[in-house]
């Protein structure tokens, strides 16, 4: 339950405010936490620096217009959004894009995966005082920003959907090129998962660290790797499967540790999973077109689109009114559903497992935007991210 | 292949301009001001080993009071923007202020939403801009060394040509 | 009857005593329509038998000619969707928050509150999420008649 820093303050009870710099990840936020001693009694968040009021500039978009808007909601899962708002809107339009786009759309989708996970590796190892794999995971993730930029000529907001399928195609020597990747990228996979799961240094910072049962992840309503770390097998690709995940079984990765551990053993494995897909996928190419046609007015009608993206459910509401705008789009991101509920898991807990804890969710401030502050006994102290997760791995030692 | 052919280029024009920039080594402040994060990913991408813009003498800093050059990337929401305020406020003079991506140069795709109150150069003085959605690695060093030259008119010779 | 419609029919069962207009919006969803008092009470119905998690809370503005604000409260099992419906008055509407029963619909409360209007009684934090602390009051930026802009910083 999260509880209002300002309601019935007890002695020794301060706040910790934290953020809204964060200087590993660049990214805004607020958290809030009240403790007694050294134990959580209330948490919260408070978001905005990243708000920029999306939901009300879909309106007086058109639907083509839009989608250059939504694949900017975040720079890290562009693609996952857009897709999802291209699912949406060809369902409500009777549309269905062709095999080969399709099967375009899950290849971008297990790349931008892959590369997502590396990058939050990256980020969770700096955050537990490991540079040099922070290092190393970003030298790596390069290799798959090559592939997209390759294929639709941009690192980042590569924006290869459209409505009704997809605008590039691959060529012969791209599918080369995404083989010799995968296969680099199931070398590297392998390299991270032994020194996760065998390095001992690297195992004080994280195993044991923020740990999340499978039953609270179920009743919080936790979503995404953090979620399969707890053994809760939630996974929008298997459960509800869109585009070519119809034609192709993902398997789920589990673990059920639920602890920091286990959310880097996940999402590893989970590189594993992707390479499979796309060789799977590879082998199977549909010919065919790349796009279908769509009407530039929408019928009218309201769809929910629910997709997979890196950190877990991506829920789209779409509303139409049969004109060439949405009357409406509300976008739940998986970082908002997964902070809620890991804030009121902070209750109860030590203040040293909290940065950790946030971590592991793999908060994407963009999609969301947050930060810290911790109320202690009438004081007010105010820590950077920096010191909040100092504070964590010292009090490891 | 061409691919190569650029990244050899590239080197030997940045190998031309390291040694100089490394004695004028520039301490960076980065702040998001509402960015959707592609542009905060390509500048920390920099820093990583194939851009290495610590060979440069490049340094990200925690603290304005320690920074030469403030580099802003997102929109400016509400929120950010007294932040930012106070941020370039702290820091000492000489500061530079680069601008970075397509939001911070005229909010981009958001520039008629209603938590958007930027661009960049509304609030401070911007030395530097550098569009792109997100710029590149090398688009984002380029704007560092364009403001360096600014900083230290030296004739620097990039030896480009052939790989 | 395939496994997403047994979900959704399993559903409807438990929200039976609620007496709620059921609604098919489109494949593999279900829409009940309650009153706003019911609202707890549909969630523990369906939280109580283990159906489903909660997914999100949408708000619909459907402008002063209607007269409606709708908030659509989503829960899903697997592929299956049901999304209690409540509609509301556009300005002074209230709800009984959720947080006794889901800890972390308190962020999905929050935005609905400050984009548009509605109360949540019971909630522990009603402070802004996203919006700026100097935001006037009363400004619901998800109402239809909101302005779209920023206008002057």
């Amino acid at each position: 339950m999260t509880t209002h820093p300002d309601s019935a303050a007890t002695p020794k009870r301060f706040t910790i405010p934290i953020g809204p710099q964060h200087p590993a990840l660049k990214e805004p936020g607020f958290f809030e936490f009240t403790v007694e001693g050294e134990t959580v009694i209330g948490a919260t968040l408070r978001l905005g620096y990243a708000h920029r009021g999306i939901e009300k500039a879909v309106v007086s978009r058109t639907w083509v217009q839009n989608l250059y808007l939504l694949e900017r909601v975040c720079g890290i899962c562009s693609h996952i959004h857009s897709l999802a708002y291209c699912l949406g809107v060809e369902k409500l339009a009777g549309v269905t894009p062709p095999p080969r786009a399709q099967a375009i759309r899950v290849l971008i989708a297990e790349l931008e995966r892959m590369h997502s996970h590396l990058l939050w590796l990256g980020v969770a190892a700096h955050d537990a005082g490991f540079e040099t794999l922070f290092m190393y995971s970003w030298r790596d993730r390069e290799t798959i920003l090559d592939l997209f930029e390759q294929i639709s000529g941009n690192r980042v907001n590569h924006s290869i959907n459209t409505l009704g399928g997809v605008k590039f195609d691959l060529t012969a020597e791209q599918i080369v090129s995404v083989l010799k990747a995968v296969e680099l990228m199931e070398e590297r996979a392998r390299y991270y998962l032994d020194l996760v799961r065998n390095d001992p240094m690297l195992g004080q910072r994280i195993r044991g660290i923020g740990t999340m049962s499978a039953a609270e992840a179920h009743r919080m309503g936790v979503v995404g790797p953090t979620a399969r770390a707890s053994g809760v097998g939630r996974d929008l690709r298997v459960e509800a499967p869109y585009a070519a995940y119809t034609a192709i079984p993902v398997v789920v990765m589990l673990e059920t540790d639920g602890d920091l551990q286990a959310r880097f053993i996940v999402r590893i494995r989970e590189m594993f999973e992707s390479c499979r897909i796309i060789r799977v996928l590879l082998d199977h190419l549909p010919e065919g077109d790349l796009q279908a046609r769509m009407p530039r007015r929408i019928p009218e009608g309201e769809t929910i689109a629910r997709v997979e993206a890196p950190r877990g459910e991506l829920f789209y509401f779409i509303k139409s009114n049969g004109a060439d705008m949405p009357e409406r789009i509300k976008l739940r991101t998986p970082t908002l559903c997964n902070l809620g509920s890991v804030l009121a898991l902070c209750i109860g807990r030590q203040l040293a497992d909290i940065p950790m804890l946030l971590i592991g969710t793999d908060p994407c401030f963009s999609c969301n935007d947050r930060a810290v502050v911790i109320h202690q006994a009438g004081n007010r102290e105010k820590w950077t991210w920096e010191q909040f997760r100092r504070y964590g791995n010292e009090a490891l030692r | 292949m061409t691919a190569m052919k650029i990244e050899q280029a590239w080197n030997n024009a940045l190998a031309g301009v390291a040694l100089w920039a490394r004695t004028n080594s520039p301490w960076v402040l980065h702040f998001n001001t509402g960015s959707c994060n592609g542009c905060d990913i390509e500048l920390l991408a920099a820093l990583t080993p194939r851009y290495d813009v610590e060979r440069l003498g490049v340094k990200l800093q925690a603290s304005p009071r320690q920074a030469d050059i403030l580099i802003c990337t997102g929109p400016i929401t509400r929120q950010a923007r007294d932040r930012l305020l106070r941020i370039y406020e702290q820091m000492p003079e000489p500061r530079f202020v680069i601008a970075l991506g397509s939001c911070a140069l005229s909010c981009g795709v958001f520039h008629d939403c209603y938590n958007v109150v930027g661009p960049l150069d509304r609030f401070i003085p911007v030395d530097v801009y550098v569009p792109g959605c997100p710029p590149r690695p090398e688009a984002i060093i380029y704007g560092v060394i364009e403001l360096l030259k600014k900083l230290h008119p030296v004739d620097v010779i990039l030896e480009g040509g052939s790989a | 009857m395939n496994a997403v419609e047994t979900a959704l029919q399993t559903a409807l069962e438990h929200l039976a005593p609620l007496n709620g207009q059921v609604t098919t919006p489109e494949d593999g969803r279900r829409d009940v329509t309650i009153n706003a008092g019911d609202l707890l009470e549909g969630a523990r119905l369906l939280l109580d038998s283990g159906w489903g998690y909660l997914t999100a809370i949408t708000g619909l503005d459907h402008g002063e000619s209607e007269g409606v604000l709708e908030v659509l409260v989503h829960f899903c099992a697997g592929a299956a969707v049901l999304t209690l419906r409540i509609r509301l008055a556009r300005a002074g509407g209230e709800l009984a928050s959720l947080c006794v029963l889901i800890p972390a619909a308190s962020v999905f409360e929050r935005e609905i509150s400050e984009m548009f209007g509605v109360t949540f009684s019971g909630s522990p934090d009603t402070r802004r999420l996203f919006l700026p602390d100097e935001w006037p009051e009363g400004v619901y930026p998800l109402l239809k008649e909101s302005p779209a802009a920023a206008g002057e910083a």
